[in-house]
């Protein structure tokens, strides 16, 4: 198809807005699949997406539609994720783009991610046409999101386009303006193949399939290709287009969005943002590719059968064909035995990943609590990154600690303006500034320590605003802070896994805090167990887990015995999911205790 | 013949009720109208008699023990149950029984009627008294209260029961450390040799279950229960009473031979709605609904309402350990494996390795027994032997 008649757009949207439900009326609408192909979500494949009601991976899918000038046009249209956790997949989607919808919800209005992707788009010189979402909704309000969008993001939003995804409503106006204001790909299908891989996929049959976006040439089966960075060299097997199902085609030509398939072993190979050149006619430059995603948020994974490490490793490696974000490699653990120091994008791709590890490998996972990487200044001039509390040096041998900082910006209504500070204050916010987006909405900016934000303080954010302040927040350096290892003993023992790494001033009602809650959530054994937190030698705070004075079926009898021996079954069952720590049994909740500290 | 190729216990069950109490998850039914209670009489008697509704062949230790239980047998006529024990003799079941127990309600019983039961043949009572603080007995839902329990003590002697058992309760409503103490003197006052306490269990769906979770009774804590618990070892220890089970307390020869036919996993026979017997391989459970359970065993349908476990020789090892490791005599090696074909120290080897090396478990002359402190935590134990049901 001729270059004027292809648009490649993306959709990007808050979190909850409608964006995957837009993308179903348009591929709907189109006939890309007919009705009865149709299943709510559609580019939500993984079943967690569907559950969680997220998006987490890229999805591409090309769609035909005559415009009402008679023209056939091909739309390439490119889904992203909607969480903060993602945004680097948003980044590299809206680079194979020429034009974005910003999909805002009508009664909502601009959240905080509708302005940080907003941004991307921009960055990326998209044409942006602002969709007012669910204007079937009784409580929405165009004009005052219209207004938001002049005011706050500074775009013209008299051609705003309304609509409902869930009727159907304006959908039409979508697929004319998609056609009319975003502008056709300008590449030059003569010249040498220049292509950018958006994301890959493994597939266990064709190896990884790239998602590409053609800028100049093209591409098709038995041609040899080379990917720019590397200089490896590859033969194409199979090139096709997603409708949303993978489909073969002949060719891709400048302008278009597909995959190819070359044999290529590992994701690695194939780096996301890459450019993929034609071996025998290289082109000259390289596209500008991203910036590599690099993980924020570390843990630690065990299994809780040390029998499993193997199945864990295997697992791990399967998830990183398809996650070059997915960090991993071994670590011991005094207290868990053998396993594995991952890191991830966030919070949510740390849940994510683990919840996939649990149901699709059905491994018992003993995940310890999530933290940030330091960077410590030794005394001797070494400066070293720690991104696991039980690593963090001795004190005495350490000049300075800096820890990673984000730019957070919250939008929250009025009223809430005092919790949302009295929080971010306690989480050790530095305020910036605030702004009225209307008269009822502020948006606030704080720069707060990478490592509050991954505990508690979206949650206590939604609860102190009742759900209505939304969250974005980019990396904003390092800064130096005052830190201090507090860590944890178990009946006089430390426990390395349980190690936390906090701010000096909060040290004592952290440590406090932190074996209240392990008394909580430790069961009594047949022993008394002291739970105590110390900074280096000095104990800071104790509990004790009092002894359980008996635990003994007290009646058994002949009638009684199968439905006894069920219950001991089912006691024996939830057992083994305890960790043995030294002569302690831990639940899985204990190693993420810090999480959940204000619990009672 | 070995002790487990024949019957060595009987059991009946009785499915009535005065009242129900709170804690009860058992089946039985309060209100059972007259007429279905007779009709109840009436099937019962059928299954005794014909194997054919009983399912039981095996053949009948000649001093196999006899047990009627609830429920409250004592719901009943001493007409009925006089007829119930005739089937029993009849169809040979009730031969020369080294013990004849019969449960009782102090609510239930009058002199003339514990006469009666002593002319049945008899010789053993044990009357669910659970407590004998009036206030706490109310807040469980019994019938009775504490003198009412000390007087049909006083009227089983006088009939001629010489071995008397009650059932006492801790961990209950209200219940202090004092306030059992006092219910432990009471029962060693009147002079009993045998006496079962039980720690009260919470059972889901039970009234009283609601009621605590409503917050509308409270519950003494796990350290306030804990210490009961050691209480009855030592006070009744004292008093001459031995644990030989773990709820279980007998001046040494007073032990109940029928329940001791459950823990040492050897052959019963069972009659009656929910009655569940075992003849040495198969366990059969009888339906609990009493209607359901009369028309089929007027029709001559029993197969229709009962359900039949067929126990795995692995399974079957597993429970005859957990359940005698409830004992304090414990198993003996030697008998287990001769019974199962087997080697117990070999197929248990790390579990019973893991029990001793932790002092919950000990093994000498051939007996492997919980200790003490193994047995407060018997629990631990029992798991350690139980392995189907994993993948």
């Amino acid at each position: 198809m001729q270059q004027d008649h292809i648009r490649n757009f993306s959709i990007i949207a808050h979190i909850d807005h409608g964006k995957s439900t837009l993308a179903d009326r348009l591929i709907e609408i189109t006939g890309t699949l007919q009705k009865r192909e149709m299943e709510d979500q559609i580019l939500d494949s993984m079943d967690l997406e569907r559950e969680r009601g997220i998006t987490i991976k890229d999805q591409a899918v090309r769609c035909f539609y005559t415009a009402k000038d008679g023209g056939e046009y091909m739309l390439n249209f490119i889904d992203t994720p909607g969480h903060v956790d993602f945004n680097y997949e948003v980044s590299r989607a809206l680079a194979a783009c020429e034009g974005a919808l910003l999909v805002i919800d009508a009664s909502q209005g601009i959240e905080a991610q509708t302005l940080a992707n907003t941004y991307l788009a921009l960055d990326n010189d998209l044409e942006i046409i602002p969709v007012i979402n669910k204007i079937d909704l009784p409580s929405a309000d165009p004009d005052k999101v219209k207004k938001e969008i002049e005011d706050v993001i500074g775009i013209d939003a008299s051609e705003s386009i309304l609509c409902s995804a869930k009727t159907g409503e304006g959908v039409g106006d979508i697929l004319e303006a998609i056609v009319h204001r975003i502008p056709a790909p300008v590449g030059n299908g003569a010249a040498p193949l220049k292509a950018l891989v958006f994301d890959s996929k493994f597939d266990s049959y064709k190896g990884v399939l790239l998602y590409l976006r053609l800028y100049d040439g093209m591409v098709k089966k038995g041609m040899k290709i080379r990917m720019y960075s590397t200089g490896a060299e590859y033969e194409v097997t199979e090139v096709g287009i997603f409708k949303p199902n993978p489909e073969n085609v002949e060719v891709l030509t400048a302008g278009e969005v597909g995959f190819l398939a070359a044999s290529i072993k590992t994701v690695g190979e194939a780096r996301v943002g890459d450019t993929v050149t034609d071996a025998a006619h290289p082109c000259e430059t390289p596209l500008p590719g991203y910036r590599k995603a690099t993980p924020m948020v570390f843990c630690g994974l065990y299994p809780v059968e040390n029998t499993d490490y193997d199945n864990l490793r295997d697992a791990l490696e399967k998830l990183q064909l398809n996650d070059a974000s997915l960090l991993f490699e071994p670590e011991t653990s005094t207290a868990l035995g053998f396993g594995f120091r991952c890191g991830f994008l966030g919070l949510l791709h740390m849940d994510v990943i683990k919840e996939r590890l649990e149901r699709e490998y059905k491994l018992d996972l003993i995940t310890t609590a999530p933290n940030v990487v330091y960077q410590i200044h030794k005394t001797n001039g070494d400066t070293v990154l720690v991104d696991n509390p039980s690593s963090f040096p001795d004190p005495t041998t350490i000049a300075s600690v800096e820890e990673p900082y984000v730019a957070a910006t919250i939008i929250v209504p009025k009223d809430y303006v005092g919790a949302v500070m009295e929080l971010s204050q306690e989480k050790r916010g530095e305020y910036q500034n605030m702004t009225y987006l209307d008269e009822d909405r502020v948006m606030i900016h704080y720069a707060l320590p990478l490592s509050e934000i991954i505990y508690d303080y979206f949650d206590r954010l939604k609860s102190c605003s009742r759900g209505y302040a939304s969250l974005d927040y980019e990396l904003a350096g390092y800064r130096p802070s005052d830190l201090v290892k507090v860590d944890i003993l178990l009946n006089g023992d430390p426990v390395d896994a349980l190690s936390a790494i906090v701010h000096r001033e909060n040290a004592q009602a952290q440590g406090r805090k932190l074996v209240e809650r392990l008394r909580s959530l430790i069961p009594r054994q047949q022993f008394q167990i002291p739970v105590q937190a110390a900074i280096g030698n000095k104990i800071i705070a104790r509990e004790d887990v009092a002894a359980l004075r008996k635990d003994v079926l007290a009646k058994c009898y002949g009638g009684d015995i199968s439905r006894k021996r069920k219950l001991l079954e089912k006691q024996k069952a939830g057992k083994k999911r305890l960790k043995q720590v030294g002569t302690v049994e831990l639940p899985q909740e204990a190693f993420m205790a810090i999480l959940s500290m204000d619990k009672k | 013949m070995k002790p487990y190729d024949a019957f060595q216990g009987v059991y009946v069950h009785t499915p009535f009720c005065v009242r129900k109490c709170l804690y009860c998850d058992f089946p039985s039914y309060a209100g059972c109208p007259a007429a279905l209670q007779e009709r109840y009489v009436e099937a019962l008697c059928r299954e005794i008699r014909n194997p054919a509704l009983s399912y039981w062949k095996k053949p009948v230790a000649p001093e196999a023990t006899v047990y009627f239980g609830g429920g409250t047998p004592t719901v009943l006529s001493a007409r009925q149950l006089g007829r119930v024990v005739a089937a029993l003799k009849e169809a040979g079941w009730w031969r020369h029984p080294a013990e004849a127990t019969i449960e009782a309600n102090p609510g239930t019983v009058d002199p003339a009627k514990l006469q009666a039961l002593r002319e049945l043949g008899f010789d053993r009572l044990s009357l669910g008294v659970q407590s004998f603080q009036d206030g706490e007995l109310q807040a469980i839902g019994r019938i009775h209260t504490a003198s009412q329990a000390v007087q049909a003590l006083q009227w089983a002697k006088e009939a001629g029961f010489r071995r008397l058992s009650v059932d006492l309760m801790y961990g209950l409503p209200g219940q202090t450390r004092d306030s059992f103490r006092q219910s432990l003197d009471q029962a060693l006052s009147l002079g009993l040799e045998h006496i079962s306490a039980y720690s009260l269990i919470v059972e889901e769906g039970t009234p009283l279950e609601r009621l605590v979770r409503e917050g509308r009774t409270t519950l003494p804590d796990d350290d306030a229960t804990g210490a009961m618990y050691d209480d009855v070892t030592h006070i009744l220890a004292a008093a001459g009473l031995a644990r030989y089970e773990v709820s279980n307390y007998a001046v040494p020869g007073q032990e109940s031979r029928h329940n001791e036919v459950y823990w040492h996993y050897l052959p019963y026979a069972a009659f009656g709605a929910a009655a569940c017997g075992f003849d040495g391989s198969l366990r059969k459970t009888n339906t609990a609904g009493v209607e359901g359970y009369v028309r089929a065993m007027e029709e001559g349908q029993a197969g229709t309402v009962w359900q039949i476990e067929e126990l795995p020789p692995a399974t079957r090892l597993e429970e005859a350990v957990f359940m005698g490791l409830r004992t304090t005599r414990g198993v003996s090696l030697a008998d287990l494996d001769e019974r199962f074909g087997t080697n117990v120290s070999s197929i248990y080897k790390k579990e019973m390795g893991d029990l001793t090396r932790k002092g919950m478990v000990e093994i000498r002359q051939g007996r492997m027994r919980l200790t003490p402190f193994g047995m407060r935590y018997g629990n631990e134990a029992f798991e350690a032997f139980i392995r189907t049901g994993e993948d």
